[in-house]
């Protein structure tokens, strides 16, 4: 098959090692490969070489509060869900240096001048490539940029895989956003027990792609694939009900459930760590011991973080229930109106991550219930 | 004892007044009598008897009371057409519980306190009318009273670092 | 939203592309005003800054003391009135700017801002004004004074309310005079008065009982504690001002201005870009939910 044929919309089939050597070709390209790795008995993304850096023949079994690594023996790379962690450490790095302050006389400024790095995201699933796109929204608008993650964006290469065996937690039906890919991706991954089935998604994609063996898929893979990707569907047990969720939310402000899930919450933060569309962060000062320089970092920062609503005279929400209220009136109400999407992408990490196994699923759903008792 | 006319004249430019029936102005009137008052004259101290009430037309007169070790705090200050001395005319009060003294030079209104509890005993319907006019002068005060209480402007009771 | 919100015009120095990077300032002036409270006058450093940066008043400027952090603080002054100098008065209370009080004239600190919407003064032409507020609300109006004294004809009777602690808790006082006599009716109250005072003593709404107000042309603007400007609120809606001529300046948390990390996010905005001043309108769903 000559690469004269291949276009964006193709799908191909590709022999599992040839993946080993489509990442180095991105290497080649000036692209840190970045990917999923078993490392503490969780899937972290990491800085990965090929699939032997890849969690083969794994299997996540994710419920609320609760996450365990099932060894399969398959010979299979992205059959686990993806764990507490998510893309967006890249594009809006957890601690990033914005500039140092030296005193020599007078105050002078250095701004960071290192280098962007430039990702291949390999094995980006469906809501996490929504989450993507719900990040733009946030950070690359018409009156205000992110340099950031402007930079980070612009150089991004997308390896996207579509979820076969969804968990628990995963509710991404109900959000639209999965389990399977439709655009945005560079290429996208259908993982079968023989090959990988790759449609091109760009030019980039498609000239990687060139180079490497591959066949055309036979009827019966398609079929395979499809059907497979249909049960992924049709297997996700966890819903929730997004009709007017800002209308339902913000008429609820009251509700008595906003009491009930504070006593539950423990404030820790976790569930806006590992929500691959939470944005807020803090600008911090680290001082030399001689006050003579310091380095203003951005970090990531939680609406359930004591300081987080600080003004003089105290807190503006110093019970636990304000803030729980706050995170998920904004993420599933006031958001809608600021970026025009809701900022939840079923992904169910804060459920599954979250210490008291708060399910916001479940919330909403008692918070509707309330509406109609 | 200024005349009549001049006490009249006086009422009439009161917003309360003007809701009155002309034989309930008629009457209050003529429990009334205007009083002209320097600035830093007083017009009652804590623990005199409740005589009068009052109603300042202009100037302004201030309320205090007495804190051993603060001297006199003043905590409320009577504009025109405000009420004061409004405890008089409620029943079970017997001494004043505040001072009042003019801090500008004022024209105020008083009005017989004694007589005019018995008016309102004699009469319900002017006796409802005041009763109303003094509630919402209760609730005014508590009002100012509730927000000095919450101290408003005192500095945070805890700090972060931000 | 159904709601307008203000709309500001003003040339910022402070949208630069690299993420909070300030200008440096130097400080010219230190004015003590009460205990805990000063006024600095600040240049900018570069020329080229300072005369690109345009403001108007009800903005802030993020202040940035290196080794603390930033706060937002807000213009205490207007554009024509400064000169060329940012003038912000500070109550020394927070980590930033309790370092603000330790800098010394020829000290250095960062800025960044303009940012935020500004209080309407074209809007409001031809109302009686009322302005409304309490303790460290007065500077972020001062500006709007000065704007207004210097075009007096443009707008109806104009009356300060003026609300502190206690007499020796108010600021500028050397200037009621100069407001008094260029046509704005100062009203003063503070919540205790000692043996000398002859002002007012109570609380800032308390004047709507005894002042009447034309609800058809009459717009409130108000800031200072969230408490007296909640009674304000109550006391104006009551009188039949219409909620979008009662405007409200809210403080919260902020960490950019851009309304790009979150911290102001306080239902459908961020504070930082959709206000801090608001017509109530905007916020009559919101304002009174407690802890939102």
């Amino acid at each position: 098959m000559t690469d004269k044929s291949l276009t964006i919309g193709s799908t191909v089939a590709l022999p599992k090692p040839e993946l080993d050597l489509l990442m180095a070709d991105l290497r080649k390209n000036g692209f840190q490969t970045v990917g999923p790795h078993l490392q503490d008995e969780s899937i972290v993304y990491t800085k990965i070489d090929g699939l032997k850096d890849l969690p083969r023949g794994i299997l996540s079994e994710q419920n609320p509060a609760s996450y365990r690594m099932i060894q399969t023996g398959k010979d299979r790379y992205f059959d686990f869900i993806p764990g507490g962690q998510s893309w967006k450490q890249f594009l809006f790095p957890p601690r990033h240096t914005l500039f140092t302050a030296v005193k020599d006389g007078k105050w002078l400024l250095k701004e960071n001048d290192e280098p962007t790095p430039r990702y291949a995201l390999i094995g980006v699933r469906a809501c996490e490539l929504a989450a993507i796109h719900i990040q733009d929204r946030v950070f690359l608008r018409e009156d205000f940029s992110d340099p950031i993650y402007r930079l980070r964006r612009e150089g991004l290469f997308i390896l996207a895989v579509n979820c076969l065996d969804p968990d628990a937690t995963c509710f991404c039906v109900s959000m639209g956003t999965g389990p399977r890919l439709a655009a945005g991706f560079d290429l996208c991954v259908t993982e079968l027990d023989e090959v990988f089935l790759v449609e091109v998604g760009s030019e980039l994609g498609r000239s990687l792609l060139a180079d490497r063996t591959y066949d055309l898929p036979s009827a019966f893979v398609q079929n395979t694939a499809n059907q497979a990707l249909e049960r992924a569907a049709e297997s996700m047990v966890r819903t929730m009900d997004t009709s007017d969720l800002p209308g339902l939310l913000t008429g609820q402000l009251e509700a008595e459930r906003w009491t009930e899930v504070g006593k539950r919450c423990l404030s820790c933060a976790n569930c806006t760590l590992v929500c691959p569309t939470c944005f807020c962060w803090d600008a911090t000062d680290q001082v030399d011991i001689l006050g003579k320089s310091t380095r203003r970092e951005r970090v990531w920062d939680s609406c359930f973080n004591p300081h987080y609503s600080y003004v003089v005279g105290g807190n503006t929400r110093p019970n636990i229930r304000s803030r729980y209220r706050q995170w998920l009136t904004h993420k599933l109400g006031a958001w809608k109106g600021q970026f025009d999407v809701l900022g939840c992408v079923g992904c169910g990490r804060c459920i599954t991550w979250c210490p008291a196994g708060i399910d916001l699923t479940e919330e909403v759903a008692a918070i509707r219930a309330e509406v109609k008792a | 004892m200024v005349p009549a006319e001049d006490i009249h004249s006086a009422l009439q430019k009161i917003p309360w007044f003007s809701t009155l029936t002309p034989e309930h102005f008629k009457k209050t009137a003529e429990l009334a009598h205007l009083r002209y008052a320097k600035a830093g004259e007083t017009f009652f101290r804590e623990g005199d008897k409740q005589d009068y009430v009052y109603i300042v037309l202009e100037g302004r007169v201030s309320l205090d009371i007495f804190v051993p070790h603060h001297g006199k705090m003043h905590f409320y200050t009577a504009e025109p057409y405000d009420v004061f001395g409004w405890s008089s005319v409620t029943p079970g009060m017997h001494q004043r519980i505040a001072g009042a003294v003019a801090v500008l030079d004022s024209t105020v209104a008083c009005i017989d306190a004694e007589g005019l509890r018995q008016f309102a005993e004699n009469d319900h319907d002017f006796g409802y009318l005041l009763m109303r006019r003094l509630a919402n002068v209760v609730a005014s005060r508590l009002m100012v009273t509730r927000l000095q209480l919450i101290d408003m402007f005192a500095g945070p009771t805890e700090t972060m670092n931000d | 939203m159904t709601t307008t919100l203000i709309n500001t015009s003003a040339h910022s120095a402070g949208y630069t592309d690299k993420l909070l990077l300030p200008h440096w300032a130097e400080i010219v002036k230190i004015i003590p005003e009460i205990e805990g409270v000063t006024t600095f006058q600040l240049k900018f450093t570069d020329p080229e800054v300072e005369n690109r940066y345009r403001f108007e008043p009800g903005q802030f400027n993020m202040l940035y003391v290196p080794g603390y952090g930033e706060a937002a603080i807000s213009m205490s002054s207007d554009l024509e009135t400064a000169n060329g100098l940012l003038v912000h008065t500070i109550r020394h209370i927070g980590n930033v700017t309790r370092g603000t009080s330790r800098l010394k004239v020829g000290d250095v600190v960062g800025i960044r801002g303009p940012f935020g919407t500004s209080w309407p003064l074209d809007a409001i032409e031809g109302l009686d004004v009322v302005i409304a507020c309490g303790g460290i609300g007065l500077p972020p109006l001062r500006g709007a004074i000065y704007r207004i004294i210097r075009n007096r004809d443009k707008y109806g009777k104009v009356t300060l309310l003026y609300g502190a602690r206690t007499p020796k808790d108010l600021i500028y006082p050397t200037e009621y005079e100069t407001w008094q006599k260029a046509g704005i009716d100062m009203q003063v109250t503070v919540d205790r008065g000692d043996e000398t005072w002859t002002g007012r003593v109570g609380v800032v709404p308390m004047w709507f009982y005894h002042f009447r107000v034309d609800p058809h042309k009459t717009a409130v603007l108000t800031c200072g504690p969230e408490i007296m400007m909640r009674f304000v609120i109550y006391e104006a809606l009551a009188r039949r001002i219409p909620s979008d001529h009662i405007y409200i300046s809210l403080e919260r948390n902020m960490k950019c201005g851009q309304g790009a990390c979150g911290h102001c996010q306080q239902g459908p905005y961020f504070i930082c870009k959709d206000g801090p001043v608001f017509p109530f309108s905007a916020l009559e769903n919101i304002f009174n939910v407690e802890e939102y």
